[in-house]
């Protein structure tokens, strides 16, 4: 019994040290100016969303927020499409080269962002992307496609090749296939796929900050930023600020949870 | 409905010969049965016929067209798969009309076609129902269905009872004879049951590393065997292979007698000796009978018998049906 209780007690202050920056953060974002005096763990005694409003407004979190929308869903979306059409032709199909297409999407999966961000500002600046939605569009696809096409290859892999087949020999050509008999049964991969890029697209800060110069094209993660200057900064702006980028974010992953972890361990079991 | 035929077809995958030289004609309506062991080409070689597998030399022709070329659609066949391959998102009624829906046929003819086959194989009542839903044997009907629906020229079996119980084969192997016998197609059945290949087919084909050992009724393959390969593998319980004194006293190199062609006598004679095993089938018994210079036997009586082990038993081989063959397993005339 006495066990029991250490073994709670172990687990909850656990618990707590893990979640504590987000309590803290939420904690000084609900707090009026005036209790900024007190240390960051008291909570606030009198809840305000006066920062909330501020961000939104005048922080201009509505206009970041619609962009950040934009460019997240249209990345999720455009990549389910091209991830699992490249898979496909991975694990299905017979042509030359394909072991080379294969080992490309092996060095684009060894590739850090960083190690090539200039070379990729200079093509996106060549195109005149640069200050576009698209041009950030286009760069998140290029940069995570790989892991995507291994995901949705794993996946198909453990598609038995016999019902391919059999939807050859039922008269299917290649794309009905994929769009009939592949994807329908691919739904974990589907919804993975589209959870994790949109996750990734929603908290980059880097290719953003380079791509996105004039205000009005920002994302949340490069807003933020203007509550953090040299001298000053902003806490109830910052932490308001932080919770509004959280939230869709958190509320994606509780809606899909069991989806996407049936998809992780997909084609690991399987 | 069409003919099927082979002219001097090879497979290889790089540097391995997996078939050669196949050449076969099997008719128009025909039930061939393909049959050989484990890793012999028998799937290859029917994948070649519908279009899953390349040929690397020969020609296969459909209906005394060149189809070589030709992508499985075009073939026109259908193809029962081992693992039964249906679609898990959809319905019974959907797995089965997924042909005809590619081929944009109307909705109502989809569902009449559906439901005649359905009809055909008592699967009315489970139309609505996705695969993950059925037992096997209602998965390998649904398999079934999915191939009579769009009345192909050609159906190709490939191992589709393995995943069976015994009962349950014996049953579907009846109705699948009784289904050829109606549809009056071309079919052809790939097993490596010797006892399915002879109950079901017109002709076998007997296949054993990648060429053609045989192509017959199952009694031609079991009254004149073309190799000691073939009479060893059709007929059950196996043929005795015996080599030695007795081969040589008959003038062969190997000579082979069926379990069923032993008589007992009363009197002592050359093939005497102990019994080591006895199998009682009520219908007949088996009994394993160790004699000097022959090895283990295998004996098949009609009836019930009281042997026991422990036994001396006198065996006689009737003489007439003794196969010869030569030490290159090659059969030799038989003597009389
Ligand atoms: N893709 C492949 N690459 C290389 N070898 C292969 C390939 N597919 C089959 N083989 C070889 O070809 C031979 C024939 O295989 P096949 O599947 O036709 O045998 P089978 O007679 O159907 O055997 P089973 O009764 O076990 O199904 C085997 O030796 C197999 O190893
Ligand atoms: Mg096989």
């Amino acid at each position: 019994m006495v066990g029991r209780y250490l073994l709670v007690f172990f687990l909850g202050a656990i618990a707590i040290v893990m979640a504590s920056p987000l309590i803290l953060t939420v904690f000084s974002s609900l707090k009026p100016t005036t209790e900024l005096a007190n240390p960051p763990w008291y909570p606030p005694f009198d809840v305000t969303f006066e920062h909330y409003f501020r961000v939104w407004t005048e922080g201009k979190f509505n206009r970041y927020f619609l962009n950040t929308v934009i460019i997240s869903t249209v990345d999720a979306i455009v990549m389910i499409g091209i991830a699992s059409l490249a898979a496909y032709a991975l694990v299905f199909m017979k042509y030359p080269g394909k072991a080379l297409i294969q080992a490309l999407f092996l060095v684009g999966l060894m590739i850090p962002v960083t190690a090539i961000i200039l070379p990729l500002y200079s093509i996106v600046r060549s195109v005149g992307l640069v200050n576009t939605h698209l041009g950030v569009i286009f760069s998140d696809l290029a940069l995570a496609v790989s892991v995507f096409v291994f995901m949705f290859s794993s996946y198909f892999a453990s598609v038995p090749k016999a019902l391919h087949e059999a939807a050859k020999i039922d008269g299917a050509t290649e794309f009905q296939i994929y769009w009939r008999v592949v994807m329908p049964i691919a739904k974990p991969a589907v919804v993975t796929t589209a959870l994790l890029e949109f996750l990734w697209s929603w908290n980059d800060l880097l290719l953003r900050l380079l791509l996105l110069p004039s205000d009005k094209m920002r994302t949340l993660s490069v807003g933020l930023l203007n509550f953090q200057g040299i001298m000053t900064r902003d806490v109830t702006g910052l932490s308001s600020g932080t919770v509004i980028i959280a939230l869709p974010v958190v509320l994606l992953f509780l809606v899909f949870q069991r989806h996407f972890v049936r998809g992780m361990t997909q084609g690991a079991v399987k | 409905m069409a003919s099927v035929e082979l002219r001097n077809l090879s497979k290889s995958y790089g540097d391995v010969e997996v078939l050669r030289d196949i050449n076969l004609i099997v008719e128009d309506g025909e039930f061939v049965v393909f049959v050989g062991p484990s890793g012999c080409g028998k799937s290859t070689l029917l994948r070649m016929i519908a279009g899953l597998e390349e040929i690397t030399a020969g020609e296969c022709l459909i209906g005394g067209q060149r189809a070589n070329e030709l992508s499985p659609k075009k073939r026109n066949i259908a193809m029962v798969f081992q693992s039964y391959a249906l679609y898990p998102q959809m319905t019974v009624a959907e797995n089965m009309g997924f042909s005809l829906r590619l081929e944009k046929r109307s909705r109502s003819e989809i569902q009449r076609k559906v439901r005649t086959a359905a009809e055909v194989l008592k699967l009315e009542a489970l139309l609505d129902r996705k695969p993950g839903q059925l037992s096997g044997g209602q998965r390998q009907r649904v398999a079934i269905g999915r191939a009579i629906v769009r009345n192909p020229r050609v159906f190709l079996l490939d191992e589709p009872l393995s995943n069976l119980d015994a009962a349950l084969r014996a049953e579907t192997r009846v109705e699948i004879t009784a289904l050829h016998q109606r549809m009056d197609t071309t079919m052809i059945y790939v097993t490596h049951d010797q006892v399915e290949a002879m109950t079901m087919a017109d002709r076998i084909v007997v296949l054993n590393g990648g060429v053609i050992e045989q192509v017959g009724s199952a009694m031609e393959l079991y009254n004149t065997p073309a190799s000691i390969f073939v009479a060893g593998f059709i007929g059950s319980p196996k043929m005795n292979f015996i080599k030695g004194r007795f081969a040589e006293s008959a003038g062969a190199g190997t000579i082979g007698i069926r379990p069923e062609h032993f008589q007992i006598r009363n009197e002592a004679g050359d093939w005497t000796g102990e019994v080591a095993i006895v199998e009682q089938l009520g219908h007949d018994t088996i009994l394993h009978v160790r004699v000097p210079d022959a090895g283990i036997l295998t004996v098949s009586l009609d009836g019930q018998h009281g042997q026991r082990v422990g036994d001396q038993v006198h065996l006689s081989p009737i003489s007439e049906l003794i196969h010869r063959f030569d030490n290159q397993g090659r059969p030799l005339p038989t003597r009389n």
